[in-house]
């Protein structure tokens, strides 16, 4: 069984198809990309999964369980995670405060473990993620770089067994995106059951780090594989940078 | 260079006063609170504080769930006029006793907190603004209407409401003691409401509430049921709206249409802007300001002004009355549409940087004067 | 002779809604301004009608249509200024902020109630046409007695109505209303003056509520009052919501179902009367919780 498995997953918003009979699966451990020109369907994928949107039709299983038509809250208690691609923080919250939000869901509530309080919990986490200093912050002040972590802290506070990253490398510097990918492969490291999905437009971020790579354009899945096996794919190719650039 | 040395002196004066924790300056104002019965304030000036006492349970209830929770009520008329005229009508009915008719009124807000926050809080933004308001204005004109008048009494309302206090002896022209004991416990309530609701705001709960208030969204996307955590708020801003409602009724002595109407809809709106928003002490000085404004400087003041200077007031200024006082409500929330409350303590904080730099001053001046006469 | 009542009247009254509703779905659209005070502009377009048509009266005696046509066009415009000032100078520094504007605007519109209090006093004018009109002789319809003026509200109203949706989609300014809902920023980046169409809506929207009352209250038996921006107001939400907010289309229809049901409320209900207020909330309220979007409403556009 796999860990999540999305089967002909259709979207239309009017007369326009977002997805486009989408099917793939992530298994435990999994570190799989998500990539595609703009507009390809990959964060309307993401809030299809995560419950945010509701299918024309397919299903999404998790753990082998149907998920769709669930509540968003509900499918992150059940141990799907999503960051989003515009970071979301709570504006008017300290920094420790917005990991918090995340723990007093059902799942992170009892994921905290037992003797530890929910500021120690919370604490740790931003300590993963490299954000301590900032903790008293309020989010409001707090640069571009350091939300991003920010969302990833929220999103780990619940322990989910699938993470949904959406351009985690977004807007970051190279400093930055080195430190997130180390950060990424730490993660994978620590909790080696966990799915990663990613969607990202730095391929040489996203390459280094998953083992599949799946390929959305106009909606439709046109390639999957490994990282290598996808650079070289033609039809990839010819989708970012247009017909007669192949050799380019 | 006259003015540094002012905002000098200003600073250290504000150092001196204002560099008090807030805690402190709430203490304060409770202790003057405490204090006016016994200086002898008139009955008059203890009725004003004794409606603003009550208008800030409402305010405060109804800042839980706009302020903090981000859900805008426009119709908070409705917990008052169940409050009211629930406790009205048990009294009515069955004769029972206030201790009895206001608890049951509070759960019978509460019921209805829930019944409508259901269907309600699924509805966005302005919209919510919008079924808000209309809930009491539907109930309150279907108070008014010939069949149902026997019931509610119509535009009069239930009247003959027992007081709190009526085992206390008749007032008095030296001293009122029912309206003193009203007085002691109006501030009482508040002060019991005021502090369980900041305890509530200020815990976890709270902050997934101010969540909600950020960003409804993310807080999903965190894993939080937010339809559940707006129905909690609204149970508790509805349940102490109830309470004002009830206390007021056995101020008054009287349940009216009114209680369920747009002034007093709106008056929890204008009351925070004019305070500050989604703070405790916002509405709470918010009320006072209102109530102060209205009853006290245009009602009192105003007229004892004019006649100081023999200026005579037209008959028609009862109108001018709430046109001035809307007029200054338009230009505060013009000015300031964080409040008042709040732009104060923002500017306090400012002059406390101010007062750092000032303290650190001299020694750098003299440092840069060396430097320029090298 | 119940029904044909309703009819008849539901009709008129309808189609009168339908322009106070589209006014408010204007400003709406073009500005996201929810402005409590259109209410406010109804009432004073039935005040200065009154007051026009009597210094006319003064001037040329009573009894001429056409001074009371001219009452009604100098009423209008006023109106229309009114509102033009009232975003000048109290919704354009606030127009970011909807609560905000809410709370200005209902302000607002007790200043406005306040200011007649103070002029008029709690009197009740009378806003009629010239009694020897022939607007105001009565005809049958469907067996039921209407009256000249109303007939002219009815045919005002939908020729209005019709003249408006026309401009909207045809003329350029109407195209910029449309486009500047869809899009403010993009509607500016192509160098759509949006504040200056703001206030030329927000004067539109104006005279469209001081018309509409102005039709209503010759036409019926009511009269002005300082209270009487609250029952339009509750029209112009419930109107709105019914049928989308920034929806043309929405307004005509749903116009035309709250219209029906006041009718039916007033005529069958015993003492309907009285309770006629609380149709427009209850509509309202019922198409809040059971389809916020209204019938035509696409979030927030202006559609044909």
């Amino acid at each position: 069984m796999h860990l999540l498995q999305v089967e002909n997953l259709t979207k239309r918003f009017g007369g326009l198809i977002a997805v486009n009979n989408v099917s793939f699966h992530v298994d435990e451990g999994e570190m799989v990309g998500i990539i595609g020109p703009n507009g390809a369907g990959k964060t309307t994928l993401f809030n299809l999964i995560s419950g945010f949107l509701d299918p024309d039709s397919g299903t999404v299983k998790f753990k082998g369980e149907n998920i769709i038509g669930l509540a968003p809250h509900k499918i992150v208690n059940k141990g799907i995670a999503r960051t989003f691609q515009v970071v979301r923080p709570f504006r008017h919250l300290p920094v420790i405060a917005n990991v918090m939000v995340a723990l007093k869901s059902s799942r992170g509530a009892r994921k905290i473990e037992w003797l530890k309080t929910m500021e120690r919990k919370a604490a740790d986490l931003l300590e993963d993620v490299g954000l301590s200093e900032l903790a008293l912050e309020p989010a409001e002040n707090v640069g571009h770089g350091d939300l991003k972590r920010l969302e990833m802290a929220k999103a780990l506070a619940t322990e989910p067994d699938l993470l949904m990253l959406d351009e985690p490398f977004g807007g970051l510097n190279p400093l930055e995106t080195e430190f997130l990918t180390k950060s990424i492969i730490r993660m994978h490291l620590d909790e080696p059951s966990r799915g990663i999905v990613m969607i990202e437009h730095k391929l040489y971020a996203l390459m280094k780090i998953v083992q599949r790579v799946i390929v959305l354009h106009q909606g439709e899945k046109i390639a999957e594989g490994k990282p290598e096996e996808i650079a070289k794919n033609e039809r990839v190719i010819e989708v970012y940078m247009g017909k007669g650039m192949q050799h380019v | 260079m006259v003015r540094r040395y002012l905002r000098r002196g200003y600073s250290s004066f504000a150092a001196h006063v204002f560099d008090i924790p807030p805690r402190f300056m709430v203490f304060l104002f409770l202790i003057v609170l405490l204090l006016l019965p016994m200086v002898g304030l008139a009955p008059y000036y203890l009725s004003i504080i004794i409606q603003a006492n009550v208008l800030a349970i409402f305010a405060v209830s109804w800042d839980l769930l706009v302020g903090r929770t981000g859900q805008i009520s426009l119709g908070h008329a409705i917990f008052f006029g169940i409050g009211s005229y629930s406790t009205a009508l048990l009294f009515k009915y069955y004769g029972l006793p206030v201790w009895i008719t206001i608890p049951i009124a509070l759960l019978t807000g509460s019921v209805a907190a829930f019944l409508l926050g259901f269907p309600g809080l699924r509805v966005k933004g302005p919209y919510l603004a919008l079924v808000t308001m209309a809930f009491p204005l539907i109930i309150g004109t279907l108070l008014k209407w010939s069949p149902l008048i026997p019931i509610f009494g119509g535009e009069f309302g239930i009247r003959g409401l027992p007081a709190f206090f009526s085992f206390l002896p008749d007032p008095t022209p030296q001293v009122n003691y029912q309206r003193i004991a009203e007085y002691y416990l109006t501030l009482f309530l508040l002060f019991v409401s005021s502090v369980i609701i900041y305890k509530i705001a200020n815990s976890k709960t709270g902050i997934v509430l101010v969540s909600i208030l950020d960003d409804e969204l993310a807080s999903k996307a965190c894993g939080i049921n937010v339809t559940k955590y707006k129905l909690m708020a609204f149970m508790i801003s509805g349940l102490f709206g109830t309470l004002a409602g009830c206390v007021q009724t056995h101020l008054l002595h009287v349940a009216n249409p009114p209680m369920f109407g747009l002034t007093l809809s709106f008056a929890p709106v204008i009351i925070t802007f004019l305070g500050g928003i989604g703070t405790i002490y916002g509405p709470i000085v918010g009320s006072f300001i209102y109530l102060i404004l209205d009853k006290y400087l245009l009602t009192d003041l105003l007229p004892k002004l004019c006649e100081y200077f023999n200026v005579t007031l037209p008959d028609e200024f009862v109108y001018a009355k709430l046109l001035i006082f809307t007029l200054i409500v338009i230009i505060l929330v013009i000015k300031w549409p964080r409040g008042v409350a709040r732009f104060a303590t923002d500017k306090l904080e400012d002059l406390e940087e101010a007062r750092d730099l000032d303290e650190r001053g001299p020694r750098i001046w003299k440092r840069y004067k060396r430097k320029e006469k090298n | 002779m119940l029904i044909e009542q309703i009819i008849v009247f539901g009709a008129i009254s309808s189609g009168v809604y339908a322009l106070l509703a589209l006014g408010f779905t204007l400003i709406y659209g073009v500005s996201r301004v929810t402005n409590l005070a259109h209410g406010s502009f109804y009432m004073l377009g039935a005040y200065m009608f009154f007051v026009f048509s009597s210094f006319f009266d003064d001037l040329f005696g009573s009894g001429m249509v056409s001074t009371s046509i001219l009452a009604l066009i100098l009423a209008v415009i006023f109106v229309g200024i009114v509102g033009i000032l009232t975003y000048r100078i109290a919704i354009h520094p606030i127009v970011g902020d909807q609560v905000a504007v809410m709370v200005v605007t209902v302000c607002l519109a007790l200043v406005f109630q306040q200011l007649i209090l103070l002029i008029f006093g709690p009197t009740f004018p009378p806003v009629r046409w010239p009694a020897g009109s022939f607007l105001v002789i009565s005809t049958l319809i469907l067996g039921v007695t209407v009256q000249y003026s109303r007939i002219l509200a009815f045919v005002v109203s939908l020729g209005l109505f019709s003249s408006l949706f026309v401009f909207i989609t045809k003329a350029r300014i109407g195209k910029a209303m449309r486009a500047v809902s869809q899009d403010r920023e993009v509607a500016m980046l192509m160098g759509i003056n949006t504040e200056r169409l703001s206030m030329l809506t927000m004067a539109l929207s104006a005279m469209l509520a001081a018309l509409a009352s102005i039709l209503i209250t010759t036409s019926t038996s009511m009269s002005a009052g300082a209270w009487m921006w609250l029952h339009p107001l509750a029209l112009s939400f419930s109107i709105v919501i019914l049928g989308g907010l920034g929806s043309i289309k929405g307004s005509l229809i749903g116009g035309f179902i709250v219209g029906y049901a006041e009718q039916t409320v007033a005529i069958v209900v015993p003492e309907g009367g009285a309770i006629v207020g609380v149709v427009p909330l209850a509509v309202m309220v019922i198409v809040l919780l059971l389809r916020p979007r209204g019938l035509f409403g696409k979030r927030v556009e202006l559609e044909e």
